[in-house]
């Protein structure tokens, strides 16, 4: 019965707010599920691969870039106690798929000792097929992606390896033991094939160790340490998927913050509705309590609605999650590839925990959200509900005590942002925004009083009767409601221009870094897959084409190698210094000409490290840096850091001198061509294309292209931030409709008063639209200032603390003042469908319901 | 995946022409020839012997290499060191006698690993840490265990007063064709002393070894599905090799030969004609379903012989389909009848054709 009246009327009499309450708990939690759905499909293939591959290996012999064969015959002892195979992992564009697949070359005759493929039924390769496996171009592809290109045993079809178009033959195909296998994107080929094709001859990712059996995996680590030399590495197959996991972590974690703050919106609105809905019905919880309904009941049947709220918010959250996560997925893969190269994503899937916890969190919002009108319905005394008196809790509140929480909050958010990093992750800068949102809420309710009063004197002298003062009064009279309106506004705005900021501030810093440091003419790279992510390296062969066309002193091929610093992984990379020391390059911090810094270095065999390597490392111009690099280590001066936001695991540059006497010359990942002055870029572009042939999968971008592409890789990877953005807007207009019905509801019998005493309809609706313009801005004017806050937090500590880049902190200052116009008017236009229905209000009816 | 791999050990010669045959008789030096002869395709190290512990309890061993080329010549240029142009197989049996009983491990790896060689100037075989060599004194040592299996070998194996030259000086015809035939060389009598490892137990042994050392390509004639061979040290002093090449319907191909090796070393070329082969009984593998020869009446009339051959253990069947691709019964044998001894007997091509892959 008390169900019925409580929870179910209202919801089948006011649709509309029940609806309203739900899709902003929904928003929430979608905004979550995509996010996290999206980076786990992206990251999935990363981390679960590592150990599917792995199959029965316990340990892995690795060094930086990998280890020379060579150390195969140095394990011999070990081969009583382990099996030894040589493993060749690396990635490969598969132009039929438009997409990367993994490569993995292992060693075909013993492999089945580590990882027992089972051959798909109706292909089991004949003997000739076999042979090809060893000695010819024979490779094994999943059966899944062999049906997917139409591919027998026994065709051919292109790899593109080193932007060199490969052909190689089905030999056979295999059946993935699972479904959604890591396996789906694997072609298995011979160790020997792979080496040659990735231009790796003489060496191997890494050894694995399948121990017998009795053998204690431990003391066969020692042992495989002894005889290895040093800079060799033998972990468990897991360090490294956690290695690459740390990597994609902060990134995940920023994502899922960014989205947390979103469900914050959302649970400020539930809040707000729920205490509406109690307010609202206080007449009728009055009489259950005076009928004798217990403060139990009450409260269960409030929790009941709030429950209802989060689980089907949540649930609808959950499912546009999934969508969301689709739509974001392209997004959060090219923000992972800038830190993990060449991961092929796999499919969004909703594993049931994700679903569970979007549920969860939707439940638990809600149920936070209403704890206050929780109070408020349980506390009410009958009569004085029955009385239509002022609740309780709508008391005008202290402001001394706001204005002390609002310190105590900027404060604790003050200090927050200067505390360090927590394993890498920004969680007590991210703390410091959600304080700074609490500053915002706590002052909302002086804020509203200050910009009432102030709003009111000039028109109190220009229209003694005018319904802003009434609109005024009445929002004084609900401001507590009032203020939880302005906050839930403020909060979304905060968020939408903290958001924006950081954007705004990460774009143009990027586009200023882009112009200046991009300065040569022609850009050559292996051919993209569909999804824009590049794919391996260059043939070195481009290079000399280009050497030849150009001259060598035009010419800057840009390699890149993997290589440790302490145990963490980082990018080694060698650039033509001659030629950047005369045509220039990025930007250096100190603010150095590049040309300067390029040719110290080179003078000096120093090196020029990225700003992120910088931060991580805790080092800066003339310190000493020392690497891990195959056969030992590499030590270098620091000649200058250049802004990079390209490597945010740190990236270290020396000249392809010094790198190619580290380094085998297995291609570079690019290669910048300079040309001389006023030539004509297009036609020379058209001559390198030519020289290349057919032979390459290449693109070639101009200057102007590379730039514009650099763009769009930004925007393309902040597509989820932005979609966030809309998500917080979308929001606030939602807690301004359903506060205003609310307050409308409330203020029925004062509307009823002006009228009956002589008010216009026109003055009537004034009032409503003017209380909605009156919240709209007063969370606009919060909401901007909190935004820029957080937004000064983003940019100057969690980029810091996330990706180790500085970004210069430039607001955007007319998307702010758009954004805070457009939710003042939104709220306005909000307002409206209140203010109509205020207006048609027949006096008498709202009076005679009181008797 | 492996399994079906490991059959490219048998793969047949996709380039046949370019392997180097076995057309005349060698003009052999050793110890050069002990060495490995990557120009021919097939080559094999066996050994196989009788061990027995000081308390008298007997077993059999057979310690393998086999070296298989995939591709001959030259390797191409920029191509990797890694490539499997030529594959090694070992395969390792110890047979408990009195437990009737037989152990068997096996490994594969392509040689250029930096964990598989095989010398060309005189007998160093070496597969992760199995390994089978020739000291300049004519000492052989074998070494190979695997604790899966839970077995082990480290043999010393003596050098013996003669080599056998197998057929015709070492030419030793399988096939009618040019080209079917191997260099076939033998040492049936070599003392052996070391220790094995059974079940986790190290046990000291002495016993006598048979050595075979055999290369050639694309060997086998047409029609011909498996062999049987044995390997028979008699009591008189004699020793006795012969190999029936098996057709299909299960007779003998006529190029079917053998060796009796007389006290003082001399040998005896023993045609198809020369000798019998007829099984008696027969035994049916449990897991293949393959039936493999038992007991086997062997007897030479113009040498006087007339034996029985019996398996010292049933079930000698080895499965090596992860290394060599093939599964086939070797194990010890006793010899009873005109004159007593004991040996080693191999049964090839009962669970599988071997046509066309040696």
């Amino acid at each position: 019965m008390l169900w019925r009246t409580l929870v179910v009327r209202p919801a089948t009499r006011r649709p509309l707010r029940l609806l309203t309450t739900v899709v902003g708990v929904a928003a929430g939690i979608a905004a979550l599920v995509a996010t996290v759905a999206a980076s786990r499909a992206a990251v999935a293939a990363l981390e679960q691969g590592v150990e599917e591959i792995a199959g029965r290996a316990r340990l892995e012999v690795t060094g930086p870039d990998g280890v020379p064969e060579a150390l195969l015959g140095r394990l011999r002892p070990l081969t009583g106690d382990a099996v030894v195979a040589p493993v060749i992992e690396e990635i490969a564009l598969l132009p039929a798929l438009g997409d990367a697949v993994r490569v993995l070359g292992v060693d075909l005759l013993l492999d089945e000792q580590v990882r027992a493929l089972e051959p798909a039924v109706t292909s089991l390769p004949s003997a000739r097929e076999a042979t090809t496996l060893l000695t010819g171009r024979g490779v094994l592809v999943p059966a899944p992606l062999a049906a997917r290109l139409h591919l027998a045993t026994g065709d051919g079809f292109d790899l593109s390896v080193r932007a060199r178009r490969e052909r190689v033959t089905v030999a056979g195909t295999f059946a993935p033991r699972r479904f959604g296998s890591a396996w789906d994107r694997v072609v298995v080929m011979d160790v020997a094939l792979a080496q040659e094709l990735f231009g790796r001859v003489g060496r191997l990712d890494r050894i694995e160790l399948v121990p017998r059996r009795g053998v204690n995996e431990r003391a066969l680590a020692g042992e495989a340490r002894r005889l290895l030399p040093a800079g060799v590495t033998v972990e468990e197959p897991r360090s490294r998927a956690a290695a690459t996991s740390r990597m994609v972590r902060a990134l995940e974690f920023n994502l899922a913050a960014l989205s947390g703050v979103s469900l914050f919106v959302g649970a400020v609105l539930v809040a707000t509705t729920l205490a509406t809905s109690v307010v609202q019905r206080r007449g009728i919880l009055a009489l259950a309590r005076s009928l004798g309904a217990s403060r139990g009941q009450l409260a269960r049947a409030v929790l009941v609605e709030a429950a209802a709220i989060g689980v089907l918010g949540g649930a609808l959250g959950v499912a546009g999650g999934v969508l969301g996560a689709r739509a974001a997925l392209a997004s959060v893969r090219s923000t992972v590839a800038a830190v993990v190269r060449g991961v092929p994503a796999t499919e969004i899937r909703l594993p049931l925990w994700l679903a569970a916890a979007g549920v969860t969190v939707g439940l638990g919002a809600s149920l936070l959200a209403a704890a206050l009108p929780l109070v408020e319905a349980v506390r009410t005394p009958p009569l004085q509900g029955l009385a239509a008196e002022r609740p309780e809790f709508m008391r005008r509140p202290s402001r001394r005590r706001a204005a002390a929480l609002a310190l105590a909050f900027a404060a604790v958010a003050a200090a927050l942002a200067r505390a360090p990093a927590w394993h890498d992750l920004p969680v007590a800068a991210l703390l410091a925004a959600l304080a700074l949102l609490g500053v915002l809420l706590v002052s909302a309710s002086p804020l509203l009083d200050l910009l009432a009063r102030r709003a009111a004197a000039p028109l109190a002298r220009a229209a003694e009767r005018t319904p802003v003062r009434l609109a005024i009064a009445a929002l004084a009279a609900g401001r507590r409601r009032a203020s939880w309106a302005a906050g839930a506004v403020g909060v979304a705005v905060a968020l939408a221009v903290a958001i924006g900021t950081m954007v705004h501030s990460f774009r143009a810093t990027v586009i200023d870094w882009a112009d200046q440091g991009m300065r040569a003419d022609i850009w050559v790279r292996p051919l993209a897959a569909d999804t824009g992510v590049q794919v391996g390296r260059l043939d070195p062969e481009v290079v000399r084409v280009a050497e030849r066309l150009f001259g060598k002193d035009a010419v800057d091929p840009f390699h890149t190698a993997a290589a440790t610093v302490g145990r963490q992984q980082v990018a080694l990379s060698g650039g033509a210094f001659p030629v950047v020391a005369r045509r220039g390059g990025v930007t250096f911090r100190d603010g150095r000409d590049s040309r300067a810094v390029f040719a110290a270095a080179l003078a000096r065999h120093a090196a020029v490290v990225g700003e992120p390597f910088a931060t991580r490392f805790h080092v800066g111009e003339g310190d000493t840096i020392t690497l891990d690099v195959p056969g030992g280590t590499l030590t270098r001066r620091i000649e200058g850091v250049f802004y990079d936001y390209s490597h945010p695991q740190g990236m270290v540059v020396i000249d392809n001198a010094d790198f190619l006497a580290v380094y085998p010359d297995d291609g570079p990942q690019d290669v910048a061509v300079f040309l001389p002055p006023g030539s004509d870029a297009r036609a020379a572009r058209d001559r390198l294309l030519a020289a290349l042939g057919g032979r390459f999968l290449v693109e070639a971008l101009l200057n102007r292209e590379l730039r514009a592409e650099v763009v769009a890789i930004f925007d393309r990877t902040f597509a989820i931030t932005r979609a966030l953005q809309i998500v917080a807007v979308a929001v606030a207009v939602l807690a301004v409709l359903t506060v205003l019905f609310a307050l409308l509801g409330e203020r029925r019998r004062d509307l009823a008063l002006l009228r009956s005493l002589g008010g216009t309809r026109g003055q009537v609706a004034g009032v409503v639209a003017g209380q909605a313009a009156l919240l709209g801005l007063a969370g606009a004017v919060g909401g901007v200032a909190t935004g820029l806050g957080i937004g000064l937090v983003l940019v100057k500590v969690v980029n810091v603390q996330s990706f180790g880049w500085t970004l210069r902190f430039l607001p955007d200052w007319g998307a702010m003042a758009v954004t805070a116009t457009l939710v003042t008017a939104a709220c306005l236009l909000a307002g409206l469908a209140p203010a109509l229905a205020a207006a048609r209000m027949h006096p008498g009816d709202a009076l005679r319901e009181e008797g | 995946m492996g399994r079906t791999l490991a059959l490219l050990l048998a793969a047949p010669a996709l380039a046949a022409a370019v392997w180097q045959t076995v057309n005349t008789p060698p003009a052999l030096q050793f110890p050069r020839d002990h060495g490995a002869h990557p120009a021919f395709q097939t080559e094999w190290w066996y050994v196989t012997g009788e061990l027995a512990d000081a308390s008298g309890r007997h077993y059999g061993f057979q310690l393998t290499f086999f070296r298989q080329g995939l591709e001959p010549g030259p390797s191409r240029p920029g191509g990797s060191a890694l490539r499997a142009r030529q594959v090694l197989a070992a395969n390792l049996a110890v047979a408990d006698i009195a437990a009737g009983r037989t152990r068997f491990a096996e490994r594969v790896r392509r040689i250029g690993s930096g964990l598989a060689a095989a010398a060309e100037g005189d007998l160093d075989v070496v597969l992760d840490d199995w390994g089978m060599r020739r000291s300049p004194d004519g000492t052989v040592t074998l070494a190979a265990a695997d604790r899966d299996a839970a077995i082990g070998l480290h043999l010393e194996l003596a050098g013996s007063r003669r080599l056998v030259l197998e057929g015709d000086a070492g030419l030793s015809r399988k096939g009618p064709g040019a080209g079917n035939a191997s260099v076939y060389v033998s040492d049936p009598r070599m003392a052996a002393r070391g220790t094995i490892e059974i079940g986790g137990d190290s046990v000291k042994v002495n016993g006598e070894a048979w050595f075979d050392h055999e290369w050639g390509t694309s060997q086998l004639g047409p029609g011909v599905v498996g062999w049987d061979w044995l390997g028979l040290r008699l009591a008189d002093g004699r020793a006795l090799m012969l190999y029936r090449l098996r057709r299909a319907d299960g007779r003998a191909a006529p190029e079917s030969a053998g060796t009796l090796v007389a006290r003082d070393g001399s040998t005896r070329r023993l045609a198809a004609g020369d000798f019998t082969f007829a099984p008696l009984t027969w035994w049916a593998s449990p897991r293949t379903g393959a039936r493999y020869p038992a007991r086997v009446r062997v007897t030479v009339p113009a040498a006087g012989l007339d034996v029985e051959v019996r398996p010292e253990v049933a079930d000698a069947e080895l499965d090596a389909r992860r290394s060599t691709g093939t599964i086939y019964w070797e194990g010890p044998v006793a010899v009873t009848g005109s004159v007593t001894g004991d040996g080693y007997a191999e049964f090839t091509g009962y669970a599988s054709s071997l046509a066309g892959r040696f």
